[in-house]
């Protein structure tokens, strides 16, 4: 288990990401690197020789002075008080008049490399290596001024030394730091997959656990929390409607298949025409219900809304409670309207009259004689709004929001006939036009609002 | 009438034509749009009942190109599809009426009768009158017995409609759809209470000139006279 888990290591995108930046960094450290250590070099190299030459331009101000003996114990001098060069007067000849350095080849001008008077063997490390600067003089005698080669190389290895460890140092941090966030990314990001293969296997309570870390993976751990409880929501709308659609069925259809089985074994006319009346009256119900569901459907895919047009929703509410308000009077019921300032909107005329015949329908069919039912319209902050309020009997606080869901039919209305859609139709018509359902206690009764939907993220 | 019936579902078809026998008209029928389409060309039809989809020839096909050939026999589609844009589809593609799956035969018949009866040709008619009912389409204004009758707007629409189909039946759903424009039946009984209004305008305590005819819809008529 480990050892898998270290491998999936390896291969996480995280690991991956920390691998190349950790390469590249060591690359440019190192290009750095290179560049510093030679600038450096060059800097010491210079210096070191520099040094000579000045020393060299001193003593042979001093021969033009005072001329070769003034040399020699000015070398003899120098060399004992330890000033860190090593000198030589070196004689037409080649023989050592003063100092202690001796080259080769005396004579010849310029840079070499010379040793100690009293070695024996040439110098074999570069060590014991002196490097000098041979500069003829005007008797012909040879001046010679060096120091130890050892000096600038000791500084750039330590200079090398101290990089190389700061690499090193960065390759191990780098590393580690790497397979620490891998594996903590790797951690939550396994936690995501169990919840998802959870949710998968049917356990829709379970939700990814959240970092405390507020960052983008806790973002979108949030987001597919809020996604699952979306989707756990959806599933259970629909088994729950799959039920109730099989149950509000079942009742008319018992209903038939009661009557054609009356109507079979009572072969008068008379029973037999009525039973096929009332089989007829039970099958529309079914139908009706069909329709309302498929009606539904259309609307909440939303292909109507490339037919939008403009159009005044107050217009649309004023011809409906027109339309309505002869059958409300029959039943006795006022229907007034308050529908003074224009509504505008972006939508289907027909739906929308749908919409709001819908509500009527609903808010003459749940009431008694002696109701005043209103239609009303008003402008709000975010748009508009407008309501279908009566002062009947109202709905139960706890049913309010459930009176908008398929097949909802509460209280005395459960015995009465009607599909239980018409008001799921509306607020899917709602839906689609940017309006939002809500019912509230008319103080009696019930309203019912339809405003423009606040802007969602 | 001399009807053709293109429909591929046996059942639908034979169901139209036993009641279209029974009515006395002479039915034909074609089992697929191209041989719908090549009778409707050969033969002259009062009117053509028209399954949307079809077999070789889709029904919006067979009207789009019975259109073009310049046949004008009134086309009533047939259909399963109850889609709040097919009905739309229908009627553009040169469809004279709609009618959703499953439907009663009353309903189809008075239809029928409506789409043949439509007057094609001549000058419109400003005036329609029924008995000693007076509707003048100009000046909007409605007498009966030469006392003139104040109808608002919708029942001076629900009226006329009545009137233009004189003695034949309209449905309920036919004047959701003509008057009201509405292509959904609410459950409000908003046709039985204009109707009823209407009646209460125009009948003045005489026999009613709109009779309710079981079953059916209503039917516009002299009382006592037959049609």
């Amino acid at each position: 288990m480990f050892c898998v888990f270290r491998v999936r290591l390896l291969r996480t995108a995280s690991f991956r990401l920390a691998a190349l930046y950790l390469a590249l960094f060591t690359a440019s450290a190192l290009a750095l690197g290179a560049f510093v250590y030679l600038s450096v070099r060059r800097e010491i190299l210079t210096d070191f020789d520099e040094r000579i030459v000045e020393e060299t331009d001193a003593l042979k101000s001093d021969f033009a002075d005072g001329g070769r003996e003034r040399l020699a114990a000015i070398i003899e001098a120098r060399g004992k008080g330890g000033a860190g060069f090593s000198y030589g007067l070196l004689s037409r000849e080649g023989g050592l008049i003063a100092g202690d350095l001796r080259v080769p080849s005396a004579g010849v001008a310029g840079w070499t490399d010379a040793q100690e008077a009293d070695s024996e063997e040439p110098a074999e490390s570069t060590a014991e290596v002196i490097r000098t600067l041979v500069t003829p003089l005007a008797d012909g005698s040879s001046l010679l001024v060096g120091d130890e080669r050892r000096r600038p190389d000791e500084i750039l290895a330590g200079v090398l030394t101290a990089f190389a460890w700061a690499v090193a140092a960065t390759l191990a941090l780098g590393t580690i730091g790497g397979l620490w966030l891998s594996a903590h990314f790797l951690e939550r990001i396994d936690s995501m997959r169990q919840t998802a293969r959870r949710l998968m296997d049917g356990d829709w309570t379970r939700r990814i656990p959240l970092s405390r870390t507020d960052d983008d993976l806790t973002a979108l751990a949030r987001t597919f929390n809020r996604l699952f409880d979306r989707i756990e929501k959806l599933l259970q709308a629909n088994r729950q409607v799959s039920a109730d659609i099989a149950h509000d069925l079942r009742k008319p259809l018992a209903g038939v298949l009661r009557r054609l089985e009356a109507a079979r074994d009572d072969p008068s006319a008379a029973a037999s025409r009525e039973a096929i009346g009332a089989a007829i009256g039970d099958v529309e119900g079914v139908l009706d219900t069909f329709n309302a569901l498929l009606r539904i459907g259309q609307v909440e895919a939303g292909a109507r809304r490339a037919a939008f047009r403009p159009l005044d929703l107050a217009d649309v509410a004023r011809e409906v409670a027109e339309t309505f308000a002869p059958a409300a009077e029959d039943e006795g019921k006022a229907l007034v309207q308050r529908l003074d300032v224009p509504l505008p909107i972006a939508g289907d005329r027909e739906l929308l009259v749908q919409m709001i015949a819908n509500l009527l329908d609903n808010a003459l069919r749940h009431t008694a004689a002696g109701v005043r039912i209103e239609v009303g319209g008003e402008k709000t902050a975010g748009g508009i709004a407008l309501t279908v309020s009566d002062n009947g009997a109202g709905v139960a606080p706890g049913d309010r929001a459930a009176i908008f869901q398929r097949f909802y039919r509460g209280g005395e209305s459960r015995r009465s006939p009607g599909t239980g859609l018409g008001l799921a139709l509306v607020a899917a018509i709602a839906d689609l036009h940017g309006l939002d359902c809500r019912a509230s206690d008319n103080r009696p009764g019930l309203r019912v609002t339809l405003a423009t939907a606040a802007e969602t993220e | 009438m001399k009807i053709l019936v293109v429909e591929d579902d046996e059942g639908t078809a034979e169901f139209v034509v036993a009641g279209l026998v029974a009515r006395g008209h002479e039915p034909t029928v074609a089992r697929d749009g191209r041989e719908g389409y090549e009778r409707a060309r050969a033969d002259r039809f009062d009117v053509v009942v028209l399954d949307r989809m079809l077999p070789k020839l889709d029904g919006l096909a067979v009207v789009a190109l019975l259109r073009t050939d310049g046949v004008s026999t009134p086309v009533l589609f047939l259909t399963n599809l109850s889609g709040i844009d097919d009905r739309v589809d229908g009627l553009e593609a040169g469809g004279d009426d709609y009618l959703v799956k499953p439907f009663s035969f009353e309903e189809l018949m008075a239809r029928l009768t409506a789409l043949a009866r439509r007057p094609t040709l001549g000058a419109p008619r400003t005036v329609l009158d029924c008995g000693d009912l007076e509707m003048d389409l100009v000046a909007r204004t409605v007498r009966r017995g030469g006392e003139a009758i104040d109808l608002q707007p919708r029942e001076f629409r629900l009226l006329e409609f009545l009137m233009r189909a004189e003695g034949r039946v309209v449905t309920r759903k036919m004047l959701l759809e003509q008057v009201w424009e509405y292509n959904f039946d609410p459950k409000t009984n908003i046709v039985e209470t204009h109707i009823s209004r209407l009646r209460g305008k125009i009948d003045r305590g005489e026999a009613s000139l709109i009779q309710t005819v079981r079953g059916a819809g209503y039917v516009l008529r002299v009382p006592g006279s037959s049609s």
